[in-house]
C-alpha cells in the first residue's frame, strides 16, 4: 500500500465513523486516526513493529549532524529575531548580506540532512524485503534515525521560510 | 433546526437550512449582512444603527470587537487598553467595562432577533464560525458568546472549512485538492483540502489572526493624513478618517482614482485628497505579502505543491481587492477560483455544518483538524508536542512520562498550544499536579494522554502506572484566570500608568537613532566608492540635524530629523539590498 492509498482508505472509513454521521463512533474515529498516524511516519512505525518504548545510544550519523542542525539553526534564529527588531531600513538593509550567507549554509545543511535521509529509506527497504527477518536493535536505531531526521527537517525548514519571508 | 452564523470581524450574517439548501436571513430591509458594531447609549443598537453612531459616539461604540476576542491584556493588539497584564480583556464602554463576549452577544442576540422575524419560529441551535486559527481560548470565549445570547453552540467551525464545504457541495462526486484564501476584516486563514465522494478532508491550516482589511483601512488612511499633511487627528476625526479609507478602498478595487473629500474637521479644516489604485497598492502590498508565508507553510504542512491543487478559492471581503488576486497568482501560480461569494460563503458554509450535525444533510462528513499544537511542559521549560497542529479531530494521543528527580513526589502536568519550542512561548491552557510515591529517579512513569472531542474541547488523563490513581481534566476556558493569578501577574509587572507621554515618545525615538546612526556609517563604509560625493554630503548633512536634535532633547524636532535620514538614506539601503542579492 502506497501512502496515497493508505490516504484514500482513511478517508473512505473516516467519512463514515466521524460521530457527526449517523452510526458514527468517536472511540473508533480516534483509533483510527492514531493508526493512520502511525502509518505515515516512518519513525512511529519501526517504533511500533519492534515494540520498544525506552530510548536508546543517539545514532551515530545523527550526532555528526546534531552539531550542524543545532549550529545553523541558533545563527537563525538571532539573525531573523535582529532583523525583526530592526526599526529602520537601513539597519535592515545591512542585515540583508548576513542573512543571504545564512541561507546558502542553511541550505547545505538541509541537502545533508536529506541525502541521510534518502539512506535511511535504503535501509528501510532492504529491511522490508528481509521481513519478518529483522534485529530489534536495528529497528530502533532506525526509527529514532527517522524521528531525529523529520524532526530536524522540519525545524529547519521552519527557519528556511522566515528566511524566504525576509529575502522575498 | 441548527442556525449557521458567520460571527465577522467587519460583517456578521445568520441563516439556515430550508427543503434542502442554506438559506440566509435577511432583516426588515432586506439586508442579510450586519455591521458587527454595537452602541451603548440609552439602548443598546447593533448594526447599521450602531455604525451611524460611530462618529457621533466614539467613547460608547465599538466596531471589531472580534480582534479582542479571548485576549488578555498586555498581548499584541490590546494596545489602548489599560488593564492588569496577563487579565481577560474587558472594554470601557457608556461606563461600563464590558467583556468582548458580552459585546459579540448584543451582535448574535441581534442576529437571533432577525432570523426569528423571517423565519416564524424561536431559534435556539447555532454553529457559529471562528478564523481557523484561533486558539482555545479565542474559541471559548466565542462559545460563550453564544450562549449568552441564548443559543445552544452545538459546534465551533473554523470559517475556510465552511467556506469550503459551501463551495465543495455542489461536487460531491468530486475528488480534489482545494485551498481557500480567507482574507477577512481582521483575520487571515489559508486551509488546504482533500474532498473526496462527500469526505471533506482538512490537510493543514496556517493564518494570522490580526492580519485583515481593517489593518489595509488604517494604511490607507495612515496614508491620506501624509500627503494632506493632517495634524493629530480627534477620536471622532479618525474614525471618519477610516471610514472614507474603507469606502476609497472598496471603490478602488474597480476604478482607478477616487477622491477623498472630509468636510468640516474639527478646527475647521477641510480635507480634499485624490488617490489612484497604484498608490494604495503600495500602501496596502507589505501588509497583503505578510500572507504568503502562511500558505508556504500550510503547503508545507499539508505535504503537497502548489501545482497540486486543483482550485484555490477566494473567500473574506479583502479579496476583492485585485491586488490580493494578484499575490495569490504569484503564490499558487493559477487564476484564483471567484465562484464563492466573499461575504457569504463562509455563513452558508456554518448553515451546511448545522445540517449535518442534524440530520438534515446526509452523506457529507467534514473531518477537521486542530490548528495548533497541543503538548505539555517537561523538564527544563521544553515543550512536548503531544497532539501535533494540524491532526484530524477527534483525536487521542498519549505519552509515558517520568521523574527527573529521585524522590519527587508529583509531577505537574501543564498543557500547553503552540508552536513554540520554549514552554514559556506557548498559550498555558491549565494544569495540574499528579501524584506518585517518592522513588529514584526515572522510576516513577506516569501516561499522559490527551483527548480531544469533535468540538475541540481537550481532556487531559494522567495516570501513575505504579499506584494506578488517575486524573481526568477538562481545559474548558483558557481566558478565565484565578484571581490569585491576576494578583501575582500585578505583583510582577511594570507601572507604566503614571509614564510621562511626552518623555516615553522621546525615549523611543532617541533608541531609534542610536540605531540609526551606526548603521549610516557602517553603510557608508561599505559602500564607500560607490556614491556620488553629492549624496554623502546629503546623508552627512542630516545626520549632524540628528545628532543636533538629540542634544535638544526636542521630542518633535528628533522626530523629524530622523525621518529625513530615513529618506536620504533610501538609495543607501537600496544598493545595500542589491549587493546582498549577488551573493551566491
Amino acid at each position: 500500500m502506497d501512502d496515497e492509498e493508505i490516504a484514500t482508505a482513511y478517508r473512505k472509513l473516516a467519512g463514515a465513523l466521524h460521530p457527526d454521521q449517523q452510526g458514527g463512533d468517536a472511540a473508533a474515529f480516534r483509533e483510527l486516526g492514531e493508526a493512520a498516524a502511525i502509518l505515515r511516519d516512518p519513525a512511529r512505525r519501526l517504533k511500533e513493529l519492534a515494540g520498544i518504548s525506552a530510548s536508546h545510544p543517539f545514532p551515530e550519523k545523527a550526532a555528526e549532524l546534531f552539531s550542524k542542525v543545532a549550529e545553523i539553526l541558533q545563527r537563525s534564529d538571532a539573525l531573523i529575531a535582529q532583523t525583526g527588531m530592526a526599526s529602520n531600513a537601513l539597519t535592515k538593509a545591512l542585515l540583508m548580506a548576513p542573512l543571504k550567507s545564512l541561507s546558502l549554509d542553511l541550505s547545505s545543511v538541509q541537502e545533508q540532512l536529506s541525502t541521510w535521509r534518502i539512506s535511511l529509506e535504503e535501509e528501510m527497504q532492504r529491511i522490508d524485503s528481509h521481513w519478518p527477518e529483522s534485529n530489534p536493535e536495528t529497528l530502533s536505531h532506525l526509527a529514532d534515525s527517522f524521528a531525529y531526521a523529520d524532526r530536524w527537517a522540519s525545524q529547519l525548514r521552519e527557519r528556511e521560510l522566515a528566511l524566504e519571508a525576509i529575502l522575498g | 433546526m441548527i442556525a449557521g452564523i458567520d460571527l465577522g470581524t467587519t460583517n456578521s450574517l445568520i441563516g439556515v437550512y430550508e427543503s434542502g439548501f442554506p438559506t440566509l436571513l435577511a432583516d426588515t430591509d432586506g439586508r442579510r449582512l450586519l455591521p458587527s458594531v454595537v452602541h451603548y447609549g440609552d439602548s443598546i443598537l447593533v448594526g447599521h444603527e450602531a455604525r451611524r453612531m460611530q462618529a457621533i459616539h466614539p467613547n460608547r461604540t465599538i466596531a471589531s470587537v472580534k480582534r479582542l476576542i479571548g485576549r488578555r491584556f498586555g498581548e499584541e493588539g490590546t494596545e489602548g487598553l489599560t488593564g492588569i497584564p496577563g487579565a481577560p480583556v474587558t472594554i470601557p464602554l457608556g461606563g461600563q467595562n464590558l467583556s468582548p463576549e458580552e459585546i459579540s452577544s448584543e451582535i448574535l442576540k441581534k442576529l437571533k432577533v432577525i432570523a426569528e422575524a423571517r423565519h416564524g419560529t424561536e431559534i435556539t441551535r447555532a454553529v457559529i464560525t471562528v478564523p481557523a486559527y484561533f486558539n482555545d481560548a479565542q474559541r471559548a470565549a466565542t462559545r460563550k458568546a453564544g450562549e449568552l445570547a441564548g443559543f445552544s453552540v452545538e459546534r465551533i467551525v473554523s470559517e475556510p472549512t465552511a467556506a469550503a464545504l459551501a463551495y465543495g457541495l455542489d461536487r460531491l462526486q468530486d475528488r480534489s485538492k482545494i485551498a481557500v484564501y480567507d482574507l477577512g476584516g481582521g483575520t487571515f486563514d489559508l486551509s488546504i483540502l482533500q474532498l473526496d465522494n462527500g469526505v471533506f478532508q482538512v490537510l493543514s491550516t496556517h493564518g494570522d489572526t490580526r492580519l485583515g482589511g481593517d489593518d489595509l483601512d488604517q494604511a490607507i488612511a495612515a496614508l491620506v493624513a501624509s500627503k494632506a499633511s493632517l495634524p493629530r487627528l480627534s477620536l471622532p476625526d479618525t474614525i471618519r478618517l477610516h471610514e472614507a479609507a474603507r469606502l476609497a478602498k472598496e471603490t478602488l478595487s474597480t476604478e482607478e482614482q477616487s477622491t477623498i473629500r472630509l468636510p468640516f474637521l474639527e478646527g475647521g479644516m477641510n480635507i480634499e485628497v485624490m488617490l489612484t489604485r497604484a498608490e494604495i497598492e503600495g500602501a496596502c502590498s507589505p501588509i497583503i505579502r505578510r500572507t504568503r508565508i502562511h500558505c508556504l507553510r500550510a503547503l508545507e504542512d499539508a505535504g503537497i505543491k502548489a501545482a497540486d491543487l486543483d482550485q484555490v478559492i477566494l473567500v473574506g471581503g479583502s479579496t476583492r481587492m485585485p491586488l490580493v488576486q494578484h499575490l495569490v497568482v504569484e503564490i499558487f501560480g493559477k487564476e484564483p477560483n471567484l465562484s464563492q461569494h466573499p461575504d457569504e460563503s463562509v455563513a452558508l458554509g456554518a448553515i451546511l455544518q448545522g445540517a449535518i450535525l442534524d440530520g438534515s444533510l446526509q452523506n457529507v462528513a467534514l473531518l477537521d483538524i486542530t490548528p495548533l499544537s497541543l503538548g505539555i511542559e517537561t523538564f527544563g521549560g521544553l515543550m512536548n508536542v503531544i497532539i501535533p497542529r494540524n491532526t484530524t479531530i477527534p483525536a487521542k494521543a498519549g505519552e509515558m512520562f517520568t521523574n527527573a528527580v529521585a524522590g519527587q513526589s508529583g509531577m505537574r502536568i501543564t498543557v500547553l498550544q503552540g508552536e513554540r519550542e520554549l514552554a514559556a512561548d506557548n498559550w498555558k491552557l491549565g494544569g495540574f499536579e499528579i501524584p506518585f510515591a517518592p522513588s529514584p529517579k526515572g522510576a516513577a512513569r506516569v501516561g499522559v494522554q490527551f483527548s480531544i472531542d469533535a468540538d475541540g474541547i481537550l481532556q487531559v488523563l494522567a495516570r501513575d502506572t505504579g499506584t494506578g490513581i488517575e486524573k481526568i481534566v477538562e481545559i474548558k476556558s483558557a481566558v478565565e484566570v484565578s484571581d490569585e493569578a491576576v494578583e501575582a501577574m500585578l505583583a510582577g509587572s511594570l507601572e507604566h500608568a503614571f509614564e510621562d507621554m511626552d518623555a516615553r515618545i522621546f525615549t523611543e525615538a532617541r533608541l531609534k537613532a542610536e540605531e540609526m546612526l551606526p548603521a549610516v556609517e557602517a553603510a557608508l563604509a561599505q559602500l564607500a566608492g560607490e556614491l556620488p560625493p553629492d549624496e554623502i554630503a546629503g546623508i552627512r548633512h542630516q545626520t549632524a540635524e540628528v545628532t543636533a536634535a538629540l542634544q535638544s532633547k526636542e521630542t518633535v524636532r528628533l522626530k523629524q530629523t530622523l525621518a529625513n535620514l530615513d529618506n536620504a538614506t533610501q538609495s543607501l539601503a537600496t544598493r545595500l539590498i542589491e549587493r546582498a542579492m549577488k551573493i551566491s
